[in-house]
């Protein structure tokens, strides 16, 4: 089944996942600009994660026939610090012109602070400026009030629901989120978040619409296939197989089309990459194929 | 023929010609800082339906526009509008996606050269990326024209062959630099070919047409090995450099080898050579 992966940190990931996510039918990722697992002391670096995202990572998915798009924001929890975040912010309007940038994200809030509600705010202004969907990161600790939070601001600001994902939702956030008209966005990720199980009991429930499930793979001990491991066990739970392609690459998709700048069709086919080229001189390939040795 | 601008012009429809007027009024207003916003935008909002190919002088600057697209246009319309000092340049480059890159690199060949110029060709050079190499080196005459600006000058030119023969960019294809190549530019090439051939892999193809101008150490006799080699294309290269070097030893070789030459196109070329002896 063709799968689109919406929320995944390949920054921190080896070339074995690449190539394991494409075997598994990983046809495209989303990678959400975020925190890096420590704190960055000068916009500097983060303008070159950004322009890593946008160029390098492309390229190292390409290799696998993996598309490759991004969200740029700054993330909730360095919105904290005022070493970058004036700065970044000022860096943000370039970034959400790439082409390859599909929305504005991962955004949101995290201890739930005043300043991360300022940034959060601000940020939802740069999304309807650039006419970009938004990515929201929900907090990991107290959770449903951080949601509650979330939805109120978006409420008060006007922000069309459709265009917002409301993401690391469990059994408790989608009761509040199910009829609101966003999408919610489910983290299958060990130990922390969702598990495969987990989800099979909401589908089972719910159903698929306005919904959409990720691996949030990153830095920790977490799973980029666990996007397709879930799928296995809808199908083995009986949800019919259009329902699953539903939850995996329609809804996906057509969230982040919302941007106008996601080619559908080009995900037709896997994506292609010159495999005597290089990138920035790093001769990686040497003209090898990564997927043949 | 009509330049880009022209040429984008009248391919224009709405609403990107609408986005490019506004932006244009947007960008004279607020100046160069605007270009990072408006840059990554071109290839989304004007397109990339290519204009049509053709050859196109201004003064000294040479371009060939069969691989310029309106978005290519438009970022040469926006850059000469605001006239962006070398840092604004540079930056747009480095901090652009591998389309923004192009669309930079295209636009300088119908700009003056300016040691942002010099940065940026220095970076096409160092990077290996085969779409940036083209844009900067193969669609204009860039690379020769810079060797007016001091920063650029006939060893960088030589890098520059040299790296086409890395990446296997056909010297046809390097506007105007067949002009300059040397005995510098033969070593250069020749010590390539020699670590490929001795790695199991072809020489870039055209080798023999380089060495043949200006031959160094070991050149003639590659020209020779060349003229028997059992690739066509190597042959004809040889065949090529033979007749435009016009050594008496190798006119010699070269009529013994009409005969058994199965090319008809490399016969004539051996065959001319020799009559013109």
């Amino acid at each position: 089944m063709r799968i689109f992966e919406p929320h995944a940190h390949m920054f921190s990931r080896i070339t074995d996942d690449y190539e394991a996510m494409a075997l598994s039918g990983v046809r495209a990722v989303l990678e959400p600009a975020f925190w890096l697992g420590q704190n960055r002391t000068h916009v500097g670096t983060f303008i070159d994660y950004f322009d890593t995202i946008i160029g390098w990572e492309r390229f190292r998915s390409q290799q696998f026939g993996i598309h490759h798009f991004c969200t740029m924001a700054l993330n909730p929890r360095e919105a904290n610090d005022d070493r970058v975040n004036d700065a970044v912010m000022e860096i943000l309007p370039r970034y959400l012109e790439k082409d390859s940038v599909l929305g504005v994200g991962e955004i949101g809030l995290d201890d739930q602070t005043s300043k991360e509600e300022k940034y959060f705010i601000a940020q939802l202004e740069l999304a309807v400026t650039h006419d970009l969907p938004v990515l929201i990161h929900t907090p990991h600790r107290d959770k449903v009030k951080g949601f509650a939070r979330c939805i109120d601001i978006l409420r008060d600001m006007g922000f069309p629901m459709e265009r917002i994902l409301l993401d690391h939702g469990n059994e408790e956030t989608i009761r509040v989120t199910k009829d609101i008209g966003c999408v919610s966005g489910f983290s299958i990720y060990p130990g922390t978040k969702m598990s495969p199980t987990r989800m099979v009991k909401i589908v089972q429930e719910y159903g698929v619409d306005g919904m959409i499930i990720n691996s949030a793979c990153d830095w920790g001990v977490s799973d980029p296939l666990s996007v397709p491991k879930t799928v296995d066990k809808l199908l083995q739970a009986g949800v019919a197989e259009s329902d699953v392609s539903k939850l995996v690459w329609d809804n996906p998709v057509n969230f982040f089309a919302q941007s106008g700048r996601l080619d559908v069709g080009s995900m037709d086919r896997p994506a292609a990459r010159d495999l005597a080229s290089t990138y920035e001189g790093n001769s990686v390939l040497r003209g090898q194929d990564p997927g043949s040795y | 023929m009509s330049s880009p601008l022209e040429a984008l012009t009248a391919s224009l429809a709405e609403p990107a010609a609408g986005w490019l007027a506004a932006s244009r009024a947007r960008l004279a207003r607020e100046g160069p800082g605007l270009l990072p916003v408006l840059f990554p935008a071109l290839a989304r909002r004007l397109g990339r339906d290519l204009l049509p190919a053709g050859l196109h002088r201004d003064g000294a600057m040479l371009v060939e526009t069969g691989a310029w697209r309106r978005c290519d246009a438009a970022g040469l319309a926006l850059a000469e509008d605001c006239a962006p000092d070398d840092a604004s340049l540079v930056d747009l480059f480095l901090h652009g996606d591998m389309e923004e890159r192009i669309i930079v690199l295209r636009a300088l060949g119908l700009l003056p050269i300016t040691d942002g110029t010099i940065r940026l060709l220095g970076e096409v050079q160092r990077t290996n990326i085969g779409v940036h190499f083209e844009a900067a080196v193969c669609e204009s005459n860039l690379a020769v024209r810079a060797l007016e600006h001091g920063g650029w000058n006939q060893e960088d030119l030589d890098r520059l062959v040299l790296k086409a023969a890395f990446l296997d960019v056909r010297l046809p294809r390097l506007f105007e630099v067949f002009d300059h190549v040397g005995a510098e530019t033969s070593r250069m090439v020749q010590g390539l070919a020699t670590e490929r051939e001795a790695a199991g892999r072809d020489p870039w193809v055209d080798t023999n047409r380089v060495v043949a101008r200006a031959p160094v150490d070991g050149s003639l006799e590659r020209l020779r090995r060349g003229l028997a080699d059992a690739r066509e294309e190597q042959r004809l290269a040889a065949a090529e450099g033979v007749a435009y070097l016009r050594d008496a030893e190798l006119l010699k070789l070269a009529a013994e080898r009409i005969d058994h030459e199965s090319s008809e196109s490399i016969r004539s070329i051996l065959a001319a050579a020799v009559t013109r002896a």
